[in-house]
């Protein structure tokens, strides 16, 4: 079996999948090849676990010591035997009936070190459980769930830290990025996505600035990188002129003390709810001859972009999917803005849509190809701005969109190099799922109407595909054990995983 | 009821602070306008929850379990919900004159319009296009007859148009039962069912457009659609 040493200075055995972007730098590219272009057709389900708890499965799931890490919607979690799909143990935390959330109870999955797992909690709580038995170690509360706050994200654990976002930006809320001690639960940083400056009088306390995509770290640079969302009120920016920092940006943080090294924002002064959140990448690349540690993201506004992880400063930009609000970016990283595009009364019709171009599906970067998967979606919608007073704790837009204009989707590959399109694979609706690439030359993703797909990494070819009977929105993982590699992915209410036959 | 006395009270001010609170929640699905989308059409002045100002405060405060529309108790005021209530209550009937003789229409309906070849009407009918048992309740006069004089205005989600051509180089036609990535399933104006993966087919295609002729305006006189449409509106359903 191949070794691969983690970037965080632990091994970690390529079979396992031990965090949300499988290594530290997101890429959520297996090494295993079992499974691969010439292998991929006798692929075969092997087991199956069924949640039978409703909601969305957004859910990353963790692999190592044999068993299989899961977490799933309204609080559920659970450990299952990763060769059969027995369950071992459960977790099950009712959250509170009044928790305020805008996108359902989802949970994006565990973070672990050493055997201790850690997981967020929809009412705004870090949980700490012991991975053998499911016991709970420690819980912290982030922030008061009756204002606003939630969780929702995977943690991300940086050396002795757990480092994990919020959410909650439309409910009047101020986001930030948490750090806390894995082995107290006492929090040891916080990096507010609000800045006090630079916003009219006290709007910056309900400014929003979500942190709800788990980050990714580099640690020759010790920096954290994690995306932040949209600005409150979210489609209706006249009671907070100016450029809204750090809300839709890309923040590098020290891992050791919290601090901003440098910030990039994608969308100054948003309007559209175009969070920054796909998942930050982090490739060294080639870009004009010049060797130069990147940081990639196709962006929710519908531009590509790889900026220098240094020091924020981009280095390429590219649009990916229609666009109508802007022209351009300049050499500074600010959008060439066009005007009339904002959002109005009688409603504004921009492309792309809420959505975005790429919204939060996880994203794949293949070393072995050298491309940067995602999917995508080409779609414009109508912007309506309309008048709503803060009440702390409650929904707070002052703004909605018009009904979803129908609109089809892709799966994109990207040369970051160069932002081209490599290929694409189209699909007849907007894509839910995420991606997962491996070193067999494939990537994996699941879509809206139930399949899971194995594309050629090289030419988007479908190789291989399964109906597995409900939406695929979580992203699929990989992992082997006792010499045979697994594809899994959550799809429905059920944990599904496929291997070759023996 | 408390809740009618106290809308009829507050007046129109009321339903106007209900507006902003409508366009920010409720329009997604309801519409901008109230006009119904994704969610019933709101202006017709019928709810199937009940049409009692309770019925409505009820609805919202708790959702309707089963469907998409989710309970707002926890993230407004009981104050907010009211104001919603008086807001949905003014723009009801605002666009929805009807002129028509609906005993006349159910005739047109099942004779003349041969609308009962494509569409059901409880056990009666045919199950190719939409059920039409409820779409009194579901879409407004001005949807409507839209529908019947440009078929092609709105898709109803579902109801595309998939053409598939064989190898063989036949064309078939029919109205979507499922459409993905990889296979097809529709119904061909006969009735009959088809089921196809893509890799074993030429083509594969669906179509925002529909089936349905476009025929109505020259088939039937300004009277006739307003009969129909008095009868289309007239479907409600059974509570």
């Amino acid at each position: 079996m191949k070794l691969l040493v983690m970037l965080t200075g632990a091994i970690a055995l390529a079979q396992d999948w031990t965090s949300y972007g499988k290594n530290p730098l997101g890429w959520r590219y297996s090494e295993l090849d079992q499974i691969n272009t010439k292998t991929v057709a006798r692929l075969a389900p092997q087991w199956m676990y069924q949640t039978n708890v409703p909601g969305k499965n957004e859910t990353t799931p963790l692999v190592f010591d044999g068993m299989m890490y899961v977490t799933g919607p309204s609080n559920n979690a659970w450990a299952l035997d990763a060769m059969s799909g027995r369950p071992i143990w459960s977790y099950k935390k009712a959250p509170p009936a009044s928790v305020s959330l805008c996108c359902g109870q989802v949970n994006r999955g565990f973070a672990v070190r050493g055997s201790t797992l850690f997981k967020v909690d929809l009412q705004g709580t870090l949980v700490a459980l012991d991975a053998k038995s499911g016991t709970v170690l420690w819980e912290s509360t982030l922030e008061d769930y009756k204002k606003g706050y939630s969780a929702t994200s995977a943690p991300l654990v940086v050396k002795n830290l757990v480092v994990t976002g919020m959410a909650g930006a439309e409910y009047g809320t101020r986001g930030f990025i948490d750090a806390y001690d894995a082995d107290t639960g006492k929090r040891v940083w916080r990096v507010f996505t609000v800045a006090e400056e630079g916003w009219p009088g006290d709007t910056w306390k309900r400014g929003g600035g979500s942190t709800w995509i788990t980050g990714t770290y580099d640690p020759s640079l010790n920096l954290i990188y994690w995306g932040t969302g949209n600005p409150g009120p979210d489609m209706n920016g006249d009671d907070r002129r100016g450029d809204n920092l750090y809300t839709c940006s890309l923040l590098a943080i020290d891992a050791d003390t919290g601090k901003i090294k440098w910030h990039f924002q994608f969308t100054p002064h948003d309007l559209h709810d175009w969070d920054a959140i796909g998942d930050p990448v982090l490739a060294d690349l080639v870009i004009d001859g010049r060797a130069v540690k990147a940081v990639i993201q196709a962006n929710r506004n519908g531009f590509f972009y790889a900026l220098d992880r240094t020091n924020g400063k981009v280095l390429l930009s590219k649009a990916y999917t229609k666009i109508t609000w802007a022209d351009g970016i300049d050499g500074e990283g600010r959008p060439i803005v066009i005007a009339g595009q904002d959002p109005t009364e009688e409603g504004q019709r921009t492309c792309p849509g809420m959505g975005g171009g790429h919204n939060w599906q996880a994203t794949a970067f293949s070393p072995m190809t050298g491309l940067y998967y995602f999917t995508s979606t080409e779609r414009c919608m109508l912007f309506y701005k309309t008048k709503q007073e803060f009440v702390e704790g409650q929904w707070y837009q002052a703004s909605t969109i018009g009904r979803a204009e129908p609109g089809n989707g892709r799966i994109d590959a990207i040369d970051p190099k160069t932002g081209k399109l490599a290929w694409y694979f189209e699909t007849v609706s907007s894509p839910t799922g995420g991606m997962l690439a491996t070193a067999g030359g494939l990537v994996f993703a699941g879509d809206a109407e139930g399949y899971l797909i194995a594309l050629d990494a090289r030419t988007g070819k479908a190789l291989w595909r399964f109906q597995t009977g409900g939406t695929i929105i979580a992203p699929p993982i990989s992992y082997a054990l006792n010499g045979r590699q697994y594809i899994a992915v959550a799809a429905g209410q059920t944990m599904i995983t496929f291997s070759l036959p023996k | 009821m408390r809740f009618t006395l106290i809308a009829l009270m507050a007046g129109v001010c009321y339903a106007q602070d209900g507006r902003f609170t409508f366009r920010i929640l409720c329009a997604p699905c309801h519409g901008i306008h109230a006009e119904g989308g994704r969610g019933p059409d709101l202006t017709l002045g019928t709810f199937s929850a009940g049409d009692q100002d309770a019925d409505l405060f009820r609805v919202i405060s708790r959702g309707v379990p089963g469907t998409e529309m989710a309970g707002y108790s926890g993230r407004v005021t009981d104050e907010e919900i009211r104001r919603l209530v008086a807001y949905i209550r003014s723009v009801a009937h605002s666009n929805n004159e009807i002129k028509g003789n609906a005993a006349a229409g159910e005739t047109i309906f099942w004779n003349k319009g041969g609308c009962g070849a494509c569409h059901r009407v409880g056990t009666k009918g045919s199950s190719l296009g939409p059920d039409l048992t409820r779409v009194g309740r579901q879409r407004s006069t001005a949807y409507l007859r839209d529908s019947i004089l440009k078929p092609d205005a709105d898709i109803t989600s579902g109801y595309a148009t998939v053409t598939v051509v064989t190898h063989e180089g036949k064309k078939i036609v029919g109205v979507e039962r499922n459409f993905d990535n990889f296979s097809a399933q529709f119904v061909d104006l006969s009735g009959k069912y088809y089921s196809f993966q893509k890799e074993d087919v030429t083509s594969m295609t669906r179509e925002p457009r529909s089936l349905m002729p476009a025929i109505y305006g020259r088939l039937l006189n300004e009277t006739e659609v307003n009969d129909l449409l008095a009868y289309l509106s007239s479907l409600r359903g059974t509570r």
